[in-house]
């Protein structure tokens, strides 16, 4: 038996793989997230508005959704119950923006260079230099332009407050971000499916994601070339809880299809095994995946649907899921946008945050890489206990006494050291939030 | 040149700050970046090797809180020519330091300086550890600092290392509310376009240097702009506590604009808000 030790590069943060081997096959992986910055500890007894402004600086990547988590909670605690339709449309749309450029730069700057590894020729898709590469950090540096015209800036912005934004805004910022928005599309059919808009809606329709082209279809020839089509499978249990979608009713799917209400009560964070700082989560005891994946099959994605059909939640699977996301987070911004002129005249914020409020709250939304809760306890305006789950938890936490964690059980069985990486890259990991 | 990007206790801001510079790509064009955790297909430790066992490295960057026993951080900064220090992590310590007296800057700790590297520590090229402060930095500082040592100009620092022309000014310089803060019309609640932030909601614009407000995030907005009071996270003191509250004595704000008398605050806003004009005062 041969153990291995292999730390990551091309992951949020900084991540440990720990391979066991025997007979050419993985037998057992552990994931190992080194590291944290004790951010819960520094929330506790500071005025809870703080909060608006430390747990955005949990992530760098996804600190948006932690910050409208953070106003959501809140909100709980302060008993808001609504809020102008101007603000929510806005945190929909700045959180759903915050989703695209993840999805952007994973797919080129986590994924396409893995198979530089196997296929040195793949000149286009090479770090730093290849040619796709650079449109990709060209994007990303567009995109993000939408948050920032709402929410001052990205990343690390705190424009959502209980009760509302902070920013005040007119038509100008909604036309800019409509252009932001209609340039990222422009890529995305172009680079990402390389077809027209006219077509991709009818392989859309279709679900025919074979004849899709681009770097994606590029992606696909080298998966099916290296037979990487079944691997990398799962619980196939998911879970999507933040209730994004406006059509989807917070649920998961199992097996079958069965699929029941999401109860953020039956959600429970375990202790770390010894190898790890990351804590497992589960939902009634199981292990589920969330994310991109399971959002999709949710919202009945017809390219996600066949493709699970046919190869379940394999590595294909979840990597097509998250890139053919993009479309759909663009299609539901670009609807927003639409709506949101006509609540420009609404107010940014209203009501009044009492300062010296106790209470409970809780808060799911989805963010990225899936679902992400926020609960926090305030008494006389301090924070008590501040207590975050990240989608990254779900899915590359560690195991508990009964259960793999899901990337870990995705892993073994593999027979290569790239592919064990690979399939955990699939799950978008990120260690800055796995341990925050 | 080239350049070896390391993250230690860190969000990763930094870099996605630099993905967020339309300049980004002008950096992967000029460098030879040898590693970057977020890019590179080679592992860390075998760059690192190789670049020891050579000893020349043009630029470290290092975005993140270091822990104090990290020797390899110490070496390569010991043959690197320049040493950039990335956000306010890597440049004070910042929020992973709170809690954990083992974690710094690379040369301060909050305040004090000295840090992993200490307080003499100069790169070959002759300068302290390069301090571009900031939760994140702003994208064009950092691509800016970088092209401008490749360009093989000057730098010009500030007694904490920080280059002048990011620093030297004040976040509150081309903030859209300075006619409020002029004539001292505080905004009624968050939320409202009219108003400055500076006497209820916390704004550190006059006490924080940054050139937020004129080199604007993502090329077209900034916090204050968008109605959030500046947190002041280019200083080593960010994050204080209670971010969002102006501490006042007697009605007058415990800090005040620096290098503002207390004597001159109290007149001038007496004058000012005696004499503000009505079309501030309106809701709209
Ligand atoms: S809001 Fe802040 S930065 Fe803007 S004018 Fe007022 S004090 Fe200055």
């Amino acid at each position: 038996m041969k153990i291995e030790k292999q730390v990551l590069t091309r992951v949020e943060g900084e991540a440990v793989l720990h391979l066991e081997w025997d007979k050419g096959k993985i037998i057992d992986a552990k994931i190992n997230i080194p590291n944290t910055r004790g951010i819960e500890k520094v929330l506790e007894g500071r005025p809870f508005m703080d909060a608006l402004v430390i747990n955005p600086r949990v992530c760098g990547i996804c600190g948006h959704a932690h910050l409208i988590a953070t106003a959501m909670a809140l909100e709980k605690v302060l008993g808001i119950e609504s809020i102008s339709t101007k603000a929510k449309i806005v945190r929909s749309i700045t959180q759903l923006t915050e989703m695209i450029q993840n999805h952007i730069k994973w797919f080129y700057f986590f994924v396409m260079p893995d198979f530089v590894k196997i296929n040195e020729n793949l000149n286009e898709y090479k770090s730093f230099k290849g040619v796709q590469w650079r449109k990709a950090v060209s994007i990303s540096s567009e995109i993000v332009k939408v948050i920032a015209l709402f929410a001052g800036q990205w990343p690390h912005s705190s424009y959502a407050i209980p009760g509302g934004i902070t920013s005040t805004f007119g038509e100008r910022e909604v036309f800019r971000a409509k252009n932001y928005i209609k340039k990222t599309k422009d890529f995305f059919l172009k680079e990402v499916v390389g077809i027209d808009e006219e077509e991709f809606l009818k392989l859309r329709k279709k679900g025919n994601f074979g004849e899709l082209k681009g770097d994606f279809g590029r992606f696909l020839e080298l998966v099916y070339e290296n037979e990487m089509h079944n691997i990398g499978k799962a619980y196939n249990r998911f879970l999507s809880g933040g209730g994004l979608y406006l059509c989807l009713k917070p649920s998961y799917k199992k097996g079958k299809g069965r699929r029941c209400k999401f109860n953020v009560e039956e959600v429970k964070e375990l202790n770390p095994p010894d190898y790890t700082k990351a804590r497992p989560v589960r939902y009634k005891g199981l292990p589920y995946e969330t994310g991109p994946l399971a959002r999709q099959l949710l919202y009945k994605n017809p390219f996600v649907k066949k493709l699970y059909s046919l190869y379940e939640d394999s590595y294909l699977t979840r990597v097509s899921a998250r890139v053919l996301e993009i479309w759909e987070l663009l299609s539901l911004i670009e609807k927003l946008l639409e709506k949101l002129i006509e609540h420009l005249d609404e107010k940014s914020f209203e009501g009044e945050i009492n300062k010296q409020a106790s209470g409970q709250g809780v808060s799911f939304i989805e963010a990225a890489r899936g679902t992400l809760i926020h609960k926090v306890v305030v008494e006389k305006g301090k924070i008590m206990k501040y207590e975050i789950i990240t989608p990254s938890q779900w899915n590359l936490g560690p195991r508990c006494n009964k259960y793999l964690g899901v990337a870990e059980k995705a892993i073994i069985g593999l027979d290569s050291e790239l592919k064990a990486e690979m399939v955990l890259r699939s799950f978008d990991l990120c260690s800055v939030c796995t341990t925050h | 040149m080239n350049l070896i990007w390391l993250q230690r206790l860190t969000c990763s801001g930094n870099t996605h700050s630099l993905l967020s510079s339309e300049d980004a790509n002008l950096v992967f064009e000029e460098f030879e970046v040898l590693f970057h955790p977020s890019f590179s297909v080679e592992s860390e430790e075998e760059v690192i090797k190789k670049v020891l066992k050579k000893g020349k490295l043009n630029i470290l960057v290092v975005e993140g809180a270091i822990n104090k026993e990290d020797d390899i951080v110490k070496k390569l900064c010991k043959i690197a020519d320049y040493v950039i220090a990335v956000g306010s992590c890597a440049v004070y310590g910042n929020l992973p330091a709170l809690k954990d007296k083992d974690v710094s800057g690379l040369q301060f700790r909050f305040k004090e300086k000295g840090g992993i590297l200490g307080k003499s520590f100069i790169s070959r090229k002759g300068y302290p550890v390069i301090n571009l402060s900031g939760c994140p930095a702003n994208p064009e500082w950092i691509t800016g600092t970088l092209l401008k040592i490749k360009s093989k100009r000057k730098l010009n620092l500030d007694e904490l290392g920080r280059p002048k022309e990011y620093y030297n000014s004040l976040a509150h310089w081309g903030c859209s509310r300075n006619e409020f803060f002029e004539w001292k019309v505080e905004a009624k609640s968050l939320g409202k376009e009219k108003g400055c932030l500076f006497y209820h909601f916390g704004c550190r614009g006059p006490l924080t240097h940054s050139t937020c407000n004129v080199i604007l995030w993502n090329g077209v907005n900034s916090k204050t702009r968008a109605g959030t009071p500046c947190f002041g996270c280019t200083e080593y003191d960010f994050p204080r506590e209670n971010l969002w509250e102006t501490k006042q004595y007697a009605g007058i704000p415990a800090e005040l604009p620096l290098g503002v008398s207390k004597r001159g605050y109290i007149m001038v806003s007496g004058m000012a808000k005696m004499f503000a004009p009505e079309r501030l005062k309106n809701e709209d």
